[in-house]
Parts: C-alpha cells; sequence; structure tokens
C-alpha cells in the first residue's frame, strides 16, 4: 500500500482487514525506520538547543542525586557505600528510561497531530521515535553506570548478557506501554496526568532507592510489580548477582500479552486516532 | 511515471466531533454508570459530514483548482488524498509521489535554523539524508533565503517560511503536489519561481491539486475546476468554465 508510489485509503471494515492495516502500518514503520530514527535525534538536538551541556545535564542531575542519596541512604540503612552507590545508580538510570519512555509516551500522537493530519506517515513511526529518544537519552546517563562500574570495580564481577537481555525484554515491555498509553492520552486528556502519577507512584514502590532484602523471596508486593521485574533483570547482573529466572518469564509473558493486547487496541482505534487529537 | 493518477470513489468522510468535556475521562466513566439513556448518544455521536460521495478521476497532466465556501471541504479533500485520513465509506487511490503543501509549520521546528528544518522536512516528505544533502544547494538556492538558512526559523517572515516549505516540498521528485491555498503568501518574485517549478512539475507529467479562493491564481496554474458545496463536490469542469462554476453560488 505504501512504496511510496501507491497510496490506497479504503472504507472498508472488518476485524482481519482492520489488523492487516495495522500490520501494515507497523511493516511500513519498519520500511522507514530512518524517519523514526531522525525525529528522535532531533527532538534530542532541538530540546537542548544552545546548551554546551545538552542531555548531560539530565546525567549530571542524576549523577549528583546518585552520589546524594547514595552516600545518605548507605549511612541509614547501614549499607556500604561500595553496595550501595552502584545499587542506587543503576536504580535511578534505568528508572528513568521507564518513566521517560511511558511519560513521554502520552504525548507521542498529540505532538505528532499536524504530521499525521497531512501525512500518510504510519503511526508506528512515532512510538519509535519516542522509544528511540530515549535510549538516545539512556545512552547519556549510560555515563554514570560505566562510572560506577569502574570506580567500584564491578566489571569483574558483572555478567552483561543476562543484563542486556534484562535491557531487551524491558524495552519491548516499555514501547507496548508508552503505544498504549500513546492511544488512550490521544482520546482521554486525564490520561497524561493519570499516568505522571502512576510513574511517581512507582518509583517509591519499586526497589530503586532500597532494598527489597526485608521482602521474602518472590513477596507479592515485589512480584505483582512489573518495574521491578524490569529494574532487577537488567541490574542484578550488572552487580555481580543473579537476577530471578522468573522475572525473565514474567517479563517475556507481560510483552507477548501485553503487545497482543496493544496491537488489537492500535487496530480498532487506529481509524479514529487521527481525529481523536 | 506514467501511469500517476488520483481515483476517488465515492468517498465519504465524517469527523467524530468529541466535545472538550467528553475528552474527560471522569465525564465518560459517569456515562457508563448512567448507563442506556446516555449511551445510546454515544454511539451516535456528532458528527461532520465534510466529504460525502465524492468522486474524481484524475490522470498525468491534469491540474484541479478547487473552490468553494469557507468549510466546503477542500482541506478536508487535500489531506484525504495525501492519506491521512481513512475514508468512512469508498475509497482513495493515488499512484506516485505525493508531496502534500498543506500546512506551512509541518515538521517545522521554530527554534531550528533553515538548514535544519529543510532537513526534518525532507526527512518527513519521504526524502534519504543523502537526497537532502544532494539537493541541499539546489533547494537553498530556490528559497532565495541565502545567509537566513542559517538562522532559526522563528526570525523568518510567512513568506519566507512559504518559501522554504514550497522549495522543500517541490524539490521531492514528486508525481502528485498538493496545495491549499498559501501560495499567495510570497511576493512577486517568488510566485514566478513557484510558477515556474510548477509548469516543470506538470511537464514531468504529474498532477497538481490547488485550492484557492482567488480565482485568477486558478486561471494560472490549474487547466480543470471543481466545486465543492458542503462536501457534495460539483462535476470537474474545464477552467474556462470557472466563472460558470462562481456563479452558480
Ligand atoms: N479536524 C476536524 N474536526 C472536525 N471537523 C472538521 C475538522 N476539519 C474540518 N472539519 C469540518 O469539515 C468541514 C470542511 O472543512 P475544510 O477545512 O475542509 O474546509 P475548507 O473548504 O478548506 O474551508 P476554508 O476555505 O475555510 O479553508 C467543515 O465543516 C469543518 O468544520
Ligand atoms: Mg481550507
Amino acid at each position: 500500500m505504501e512504496s511510496g508510489q501507491h497510496m490506497l485509503r479504503t472504507g472498508r471494515r472488518g476485524t482481519l482487514f482492520e489488523f492487516s492495516m495495522a500490520l501494515r502500518d507497523l511493516v511500513t514503520s519498519y520500511h522507514r525506520r530512518g524517519l523514526a530514527w531522525s525525529l528522535a535525534w532531533h527532538d534530542v538536538v532541538s530540546r537542548y538547543r544552545g546548551s554546551i551541556l545538552g542531555p548531560f545535564w539530565i546525567t549530571i542531575s542524576m549523577g549528583l542525586m546518585v552520589l546524594g542519596i547514595g552516600l545518605l541512604y548507605a549511612k541509614l540503612f547501614g549499607i556500604s557505600v561500595a553496595e550501595f552507590m552502584p545499587y542506587v545508580a543503576m536504580g535511578i538510570v534505568f528508572f528513568g528510561l521507564m518513566a521517560g519512555t511511558i511519560n513521554e509516551g502520552c504525548d507521542t500522537f498529540v505532538q505528532a497531530s499536524s504530521m499525521l493530519s497531512q501525512t500518510s506517515l504510519p503511526m508506528f513511526t512515532f512510538i519509535w521515535r519516542t522509544v528511540l529518544r530515549n535510549l538516545i537519552n539512556l545512552a547519556h546517563h549510560a555515563v554514570i553506570i560505566v562510572a560506577v562500574i569502574i570506580f567500584f570495580g564491578l566489571w569483574r564481577v558483572m555478567d552483561v548478557f543476562p543484563a542486556l537481555g534484562g535491557l531487551l525484554l524491558t524495552i519491548v515491555n516499555l514501547a507496548w506501554i508508552s503505544m498504549l498509553a500513546a492511544i488512550a492520552s490521544a482520546r482521554f486528556r486525564d490520561i497524561p496526568q493519570f499516568v505522571m502519577s502512576v510513574m511517581q507512584f512507582a518509583i517509591f514502590m519499586t526497589p530503586v532507592f532500597w532494598k527489597p532484602d526485608a521482602f521474602p523471596d518472590r513477596h507479592a508486593f515485589l512480584t505483582l510489580n512489573p518495574f521491578y521485574h524490569m529494574l532487577t533483570t537488567i541490574r542484578a547482573p550488572l552487580l555481580g548477582q543473579e537476577a530471578d529466572g522468573l522475572s525473565y518469564v514474567i517479563l517475556a509473558i507481560m510483552a507477548v500479552l501485553g503487545w497482543a493486547l496493544t496491537f488489537s487496541v492500535f487496530a480498532i482505534t487506529r481509524r479514529r486516532i487521527v481525529h481523536f487529537l | 511515471m506514467t501511469d500517476v493518477s488520483i481515483k476517488v470513489t465515492d468517498l465519504t468522510l465524517r469527523f467524530p466531533v468529541y466535545g472538550v468535556d467528553a475528552k474527560s475521562l471522569k465525564k465518560n466513566l459517569a456515562r457508563v454508570t448512567v448507563g442506556g439513556r446516555l449511551g445510546a448518544s454515544t454511539t451516535g455521536a456528532t458528527e461532520v459530514t465534510a466529504l460525502s460521495h465524492l468522486n474524481l478521476n484524475l490522470r498525468a497532466g491534469d491540474r484541479l483548482g478547487l473552490i468553494g465556501h469557507n468549510g466546503s471541504g477542500k482541506t478536508t479533500l487535500l489531506r484525504a488524498l495525501s492519506g491521512a485520513y481513512e475514508p468512512d465509506e469508498g475509497q482513495i487511490e493515488v499512484r506516485g509521489r505525493i508531496a502534500a503543501l498543506l500546512d506551512l509549520s509541518l515538521g517545522i521546528d521554530p527554534s531550528a535554523t533553515g538548514v535544519d528544518n529543510i532537513r526534518l522536512r525532507g526527512r518527513i516528505a519521504g526524502m534519504s539524508s543523502k537526497e537532502i544533502e544532494d539537493k541541499m544547494d539546489e533547494i537553498a538556492e530556490f528559497s532565495g533565503l541565502g545567509p537566513f538558512l542559517a538562522m532559526p526559523m522563528k526570525t523568518y517572515s510567512a513568506g519566507m517560511q512559504a518559501r522554504l516549505a514550497f522549495a522543500v516540498a517541490t524539490a521531492v521528485e514528486a508525481d502528485v503536489l498538493l496545495m491549499d491555498e498559501w501560495i499567495s503568501v510570497g511576493d512577486a518574485d517568488f510566485q514566478k519561481l513557484a510558477h515556474r517549478r510548477l509548469l516543470n512539475l506538470v511537464e514531468r507529467a504529474g498532477i497538481l491539486v490547488l485550492s484557492s479562493h482567488d480565482a485568477g491564481l486558478l486561471r494560472l496554474y490549474c487547466n480543470k475546476v471543481m466545486r465543492l458545496e458542503g462536501g457534495v463536490a460539483s462535476e470537474v469542469k474545464d477552467i474556462r468554465r470557472l466563472d460558470e462554476l462562481l456563479a452558480a453560488a
């Protein structure tokens, strides 16, 4: 449909047809992935235009938070700084990725409304734009991770591959959550506020700043928190510990179910999203 | 590209209107609890029918002018032709590469420089980074903006923005050019340049669809004309019968 040379839009309906059109959108966005990348890159560049440090300002503020909280809480909790600082550093940086991708997901379509209403660009392009933008930000904040890994000698004990696996699963999950937020926020303007509240709540309910030692293994409080699984599968291997295999399983199941749900919602609402805006 | 064409059959396009209040989730949830009575009004939500049962066939070399009162559906038709809307009924089929010049601010970042905006707009229009770099000089020259290209777009006048947008949009080897109204923003020099580019496009066997309230402009660029009234289209007529269509008002 979208060879750039042939554009077809029909009033045909039917569940199967809607799904195939949604799939087309996805495939086209893949063929035009360079565009999503350009847009994401442009977002980062333009947000920090004229600033010398650019996204590193956020990195610096995160770094300060890591230092402050790392030193203070280590004292309060009676844990050694060498153990707590890297823990908090990774917690803050990776939770930043989660909160950023989901919160900014709310603006994805709203922000793209003028483009959506006068081009045939695939909608998925804008989802990737949000996800990629947050990955670009993560790449800047990774400086903090590298610093603690070197400073505290974690490179001797860390296990990179399970952490990358965790990161990948996390991104796949964040992408659907972000997309669901994008669709819902286009239609209901209360969603962004709601999402922001949830994420604010989540940062305290998730072991970002605290250690879950007080809970027995697999306590429901942790098991039912998706952000816990995302965080632990990335962080534990980097700290030289082993993440519970169950967390990987839960993330994988969540990814499949979440995408099935999101894709269905997209297939059903796709025609109308542009009118929501 | 030999078989450039636009084929619209029985196109009906409605805008569901989601009232500002209805956008509040609270209200919608309330509606669910109230149930039946109000639920019925949810299904029969307010809708604006912007285009109804519209048929249109254009072939290579056609330059169609769209006329009609405010709100008659001209912009909506152009947007639909650009692929932005899914029809409620009927079908839109466009063969050929589409360049839409509907909104000057599309993909424009006011705080980015002219050059950056050329890149951004070019990417959105479907050019690769390499294509854009290859054409950068040509686009820059055509825009006639010279040193202003290194300045942020927010320092541009409306006409300067129009120049940049037009330069980028027509730099794409487009077969189908959709334009809404704004071309009159440019000054006489620019109009002349634009005119040459448009003729060039038509020589390449392209299609132009232009909406305007300016009869002179339509006579200049178009060889066919169609009148929209409340979303209903007239027949496509030869531009020489423009007065007839205007008189039919
Ligand atoms: N996004 C929208 N939501 C709801 N209704 C819309 C929307 N866009 C257009 N309409 C309605 O569709 C109809 C056609 O609008 P359109 O913008 O196509 O008119 P137009 O012919 O371009 O008018 P003008 O000469 O003022 O530019 C109008 O009744 C308008 O209210
Ligand atoms: Mg208009």
